[in-house]
């Protein structure tokens, strides 16, 4: 066996092979217009509405930053904006150590596996197709210190003391917001690297093991690099991910990020200030809410991709 | 020759097409031209449709020639709901909206049809509901009020009964009632703090007669206090004092936990809305409960207990219907004592309009002890007519004194600061 | 458990399984393979509580639930389930559904296919600023858009229309799968590409004989992933659809939230039913996905 078959090479390398520009053109085009008329055009319109000042839905004149200097001195955004741009941080990091790596571990155990391993996928998958609109009722009724079958269980184990009430414990919310998130979405590592994984040809994992490498230089030489193309789509999908979290924190701590702000994300923000203010302006200051999380994640999304892509082109 | 009037023809086809698309929808809006109006009515109320349309049928009986239909939609999304409709061309003609501060942006925007002089019987209404339906800038009336709602504290006459309890009238009182539940291992009061919204309520149902009620009102809204005044400060520090008696660790009670400890008997009392007549109602219809007003702590303001009360709803006329007059004819029964009546019959509220009787004895016992004594629910009709609201900054405070991370006067000066972002008072 | 504990527990048990080629050595159930086996079993056990606890509380009566919240469906009471293909009018509601579902994620697929192809092979700075410009789509508040829209819309005349939502629903999934197809396309060896144009194959047949099949985990995987939220998203057709014929199912199911009060056994059974299509629709692309990865890379 040749390497070159196995180990395959990133991108096209070889003029003549890539499409020509007009080629391109033609595969990209149904996505682009559809893009632009109705993604494109109507998001980047409302950011422009942070320019201006408003009464309800009619616009009014032209404020530069007016907005954005709003948000950065008036009450409530001047503290409301740190405090959920941290929770969007705690919830990017936690998924990223809990929900992916789960998701890579339960992906490798089901990647050997024979038995049982459709009904494994579907049992991980399944909680994603729980509609948002009773997510937040169930899992407040699980973990609900009166009568809920988390802190009942707890308390018939012998671990009375865990149970604490966990959404309306400011430093437990937060977790649980993780921890529901992490178990709505760990079907999409688990489905994503068990793709990367079954496109590890076999073979080479035989011929290394043959050759007398340990399970472990196994997986660091030839696993991990394979997946790394697929750890970059799912980083930079869950920080996008976490940054724009709004569903389940909506769910389990309304749109003022009860217990006290400890579970308020920048969507909450922007929900609440767009839709439950009593200020004409409302959507002037949202859609600056709006333009400066854009920004930054943009910022950031782009960072990470350009960061992998240069992972990805070192292995290879 | 021929290709120039395949092109001319084609062209002239999609000229056509492009202006059909971009003209305005031709939906069921009628012309009004006198027969056969249907009027849009909208609101949040998905708990009442079935209620709305027998009320609706008498009304078309009423009125032959005008049709009425009825729409519910999601109460949380029913703001988006009706700013589009009414910015839209396929929108409500009679829309139901909120009061007070949030149905400031629909006004501004010009949205609603102002309605002074042009339906009877809104002289009756008192004027701290006719508020919740008025335009803050310009003074001017845009909707008839629907409905009243009073805060107090439920109670579970069994449990009262079993306990040999009886409902107090003075402060202490009170507290013995609350002493002798909390020994017999009795939730005494059932508080849902995990969701921010209950809680002014409770600070104004033990709170209000010891901060003044209405005169503290006035004296907000003068400018002459703000709410770093000690007698509000007090009415919050009772709050912390109460804690004893509802769950450990309240603030991770919800809502609908804090109900279902009171359908279920665990808890005993009940602090809260008359909205939560048709839910204990309809969830629990074998329970045997009442209302009271909170006794008069010690050092309160006011000389009698109070149920602080607020409008709930109105009903308005989109300024881009094509039915107005049909749509005034259905305000002008809005306002009548009928319709008021089948608030009270059908959808178990408290109807804004005078003169209503209420069959249900607990509503009934319940708009008696409104009349004897009453107070705004000063934060949601004063001081949601900015950013951040009133609401919304002391629920927050109250879960953070609940958490142990401020107290009664931080609590009041971080609302104080909050809505001096946009209250001026003496307007 | 790791997999480094794993191994140096069993040094015996071969760590990828044998390929079907092979003759497949007896498998003896090993502690490392129990250990996997109850980490996965626990899991699916967690995973799945919520759910069954939804279908559970189904089968009783809200007032019931009033009184104790968690409890057996003992009788199981299917009054709820009748009242909810009543009230939420299933049976209009599911056709809009399918196909306001099936259509948009068709045509979201189908589009993010042939840019993610371009994207993967092509090598301009153009490309890749218009691979970033899809992605910025996933980057801003969904809510926000929706004035603009509903502005957009109301001026064509098109709001009320099913077509309506599924071009924005087509549009919604492009970026999510573009940025994930495209990672699959690039990942598959040039080789491929130099094999395929030397039998005489055009760009388009190169994609659609050669990529195609081979990205059919990743096709599915993006499938079952805007099925889902499509399927179940309530706001876009709450506010663009104003004729209640062609409302969708979440928008029916909205029908049980009260203001103060909220109808919890017919919204279980609502969703209960609701959720059947969904777990259909994934056991289907599941076994896509398994199907794909034997068909193997190593050609």
């Amino acid at each position: 066996m040749t390497t070159t078959t196995l180990r395959p090479r990133r991108g096209p390398t070889r003029t003549g092979i890539q499409l020509s520009r007009r080629t391109g053109m033609v595969f990209v085009l149904p996505a682009l217009l559809l893009f632009v008329v109705f993604i494109a055009y109507p998001l980047f319109t409302a950011l422009s509405y942070s320019f201006f000042g408003w009464t309800g839905i009619n616009r009014g004149e032209f404020v530069w930053f007016d907005n954005y200097v709003t948000l950065f001195t008036k009450l409530p955004y001047r503290d409301d904006i740190p405090n959920a741009f941290f929770h969007n941080i705690l919830l990017f990091a936690g998924a990223m150590v809990f929900q992916n790596t789960i998701g890579l571990t339960l992906a490798s155990l089901l990647h050997r596996r024979k038995r049982f391993k459709r009904f494994f996928q579907t049992m991980i998958t399944m909680p994603y197709l729980v509609s948002p609109l009773v997510i937040g009722y169930l899992w407040s009724l699980m973990l609900s210190p009166l009568f809920g079958p988390v802190n009942a269980t707890l308390r018939a184990v012998g671990l009375g003391d865990a149970a604490q009430p966990w959404l309306g414990n400011p430093s437990t919310a937060i977790w649980v917001v993780v921890f529901v998130t992490a178990w709505q979405w760990v079907g999409f590592p688990v489905l994503l690297y068990g793709a990367a994984l079954g496109g590890i040809p076999e073979e080479i994992n035989e011929a290394a093991s043959l050759d007398g490498a340990t399970a472990w230089q196994r997986f660091y030489t030839i696993t991990f690099p394979m997946l790394v193309p697929a750890i970059g789509t799912v980083s930079v999908l869950t920080f996008i991910g976490a940054m724009e979290a709004f569903p389940i924190p909506y769910a389990l701590g309304g749109s003022m990020g009860n217990p006290a702000g400890a579970t308020d994300v920048l969507s909450l923000l922007f929900y609440r200030t767009a839709f439950e203010s009593g200020s004409s302006n409302a959507i002037g200051t949202s859609s600056a809410i709006a333009t400066l999380l854009f920004l930054f994640i943009f910022g950031v999304a782009m960072f990470i991709t350009w960061f992998m892509r240069r992972a990805e082109r070192k292995i290879f | 020759m021929r290709r120039r009037i395949l092109t001319t023809t084609a062209i002239a086809a999609v000229i056509a097409l492009a202006l059909s698309a971009c003209a305005p929808s031709s939906s069921s809006n009628d012309t009004g031209s006198g027969d056969d109006v249907t009027l849009k009515v909208w609101s949040w109320r998905t708990e009442d449709i079935e209620a709305y349309n027998r009320i609706f049928d008498i009304f078309e009986e009423q009125n032959p020639g005008i049709t009425v239909e009825f729409e519910a939609f999601q109460n949380t999304e029913y703001n988006q709901i009706l700013t589009t409709g009414l910015a839209g061309s396929d929108g409500p003609d009679v829309p139901m909206v909120r009061a007070y501060g949030q149905l400031q942006p629909n006004i501004e925007a010009g949205q609603l049809e102002p309605i002074d002089g042009k339906v009877d019987g809104l002289d009756a209404i008192a004027p701290s509901v006719i508020a919740g339906a008025q335009g803050k800038a310009d003074g001017k009336t845009y909707a008839v009020p629907l409905a009243t709602q009073t805060l107090q504290m439920f109670y579970n006459k069994a449990i009262f009964k079993e306990q040999g309890l009886s409902v107090p009238t003075t402060w202490d009182e009170f507290i013995s009632v609350n002493d002798k539940l909390n020994a017999a291992d009795i939730t005494p009061m059932a508080l849902g703090a995990k969701d921010d919204w209950m809680l002014p309520i409770f600070a104004d149902i033990v709170g209000s007669a010891r901060y003044g009620g209405s005169e503290f009102e006035a004296k907000m809204l003068a400018g002459t206090t703000d709410f770093n005044d000690p007698d509000y400060v007090a009415s919050l520090q009772i709050i912390s004092d109460l804690e004893k008696y509802m769950t450990p660790d309240v603030v991770g009670v919800s809502y609908t936990d804090s109900q279902i400890q009171f359908t279920s008997g665990q808890a005993a009392q009940f602090p809260g809305g008359s909205f939560e007549i048709g839910t204990f109602r309809t969830q629990a219809p074998d329970l045997d409960f009442g209302s009271y007003q909170v006794p008069l702590p010690p050092q309160a303001v006011s000389d009698t207990p109070v149920s602080p009360g607020f409008s709930d709803g109105n009903f308005a006329i989109n300024s881009a219907s094509t039915n107005k007059d049909a749509a005034f004819t259905l305000l002008n029964w809005l306002a009548t004592a009928e319709f008021g009546q089948l608030v009270a019959d059908e959808l178990n509220q408290f109807s804004a309009i005078p003169g209503v009787t209420y069959g249900d004895a607990v509503m009934q016992e319940a708009w008696t002890n409104y009349e004897a004594g009453q107070a705004p629910y000063l934060l949601l009709v004063d001081f949601r007519y900015g950013e951040p609201l009133g609401t919304a900054v002391l629920g927050t405070q109250v879960q953070r004194m609940f958490l142990g991370d401020t107290d009664a006067a931080g609590a009041a000066a971080t609302l104080q600061e909050g809505i001096s972002q946009w209250f001026t008072p003496g307007e | 458990m790791s997999l480094l504990t794993r191994v140096r527990l069993n040094r015996t048990e071969t760590i990828a399984p044998t390929p079907p080629s092979a003759p497949k050595p007896p498998r003896r159930p090993t502690l490392g393979g129990l250990a996997s086996s109850s980490f996965l079993w626990l899991y699916a056990a967690i995973s799945i509580t919520p759910l069954l606890l939804m279908v559970s509380n189904s089968l009783r009566t809200t007032q019931d639930m009033a009184t104790q919240p968690l409890g057996l469906p003992l009788p199981p009471d299917f009054s709820s389930y009748q009242k909810a293909w009543i009230t939420a009018s299933f049976e209009t509601y599911f056709v809009n559904s399918v196909f306001v579902t099936v259509g948009s994620v068709l045509l979201s697929t189908a589009v993010s296919l042939l840019a993610a192809y371009a994207f993967a092979r092509t090598k301009s700075k153009f490309f890749l600023a218009l691979e970033g410009l899809f992605l910025s789509g996933l980057m801003l508040p969904v809510y926000l858009a929706i004035l603009p829209l509903f502005f957009m819309l109301d001026s064509l005349g098109l709001t009320s229309n099913l077509w309506s939502l599924i071009f924005i629903y087509g549009a919604l999934g492009i970026p999510f799968s573009t940025f994930v197809l495209a990672s699959f396309f690039r990942q598959l060896p040039i080789e491929l590409d130099e094999a395929a144009r030397l039998d005489g194959a055009g760009p388009f047949a190169t994609f659609w004989r050669v990529h195609l099949p081979l990205v059919r985990p990743a096709i599915a995987t993006v499938i079952v992933f805007r099925f889902v939220p499509v399927w179940n998203d309530f706001f876009y057709p709450l506010i663009l659809i104003r004729d209640q014929d062609k409302y969708t199912l979440p928008v029916g199911i909205t029908r049980f939230f009260g203001e103060y009060q909220t109808d919890w056994a017919t919204l279980f059974a609502g969703l209960t039913l609701a959720t059947i299509p969904l777990v259909v629709v994934f056991l289907i692309a599941t076994k896509q996905i398994v199907s794909g990865l034997t068909a193997g890379m190593s050609k």
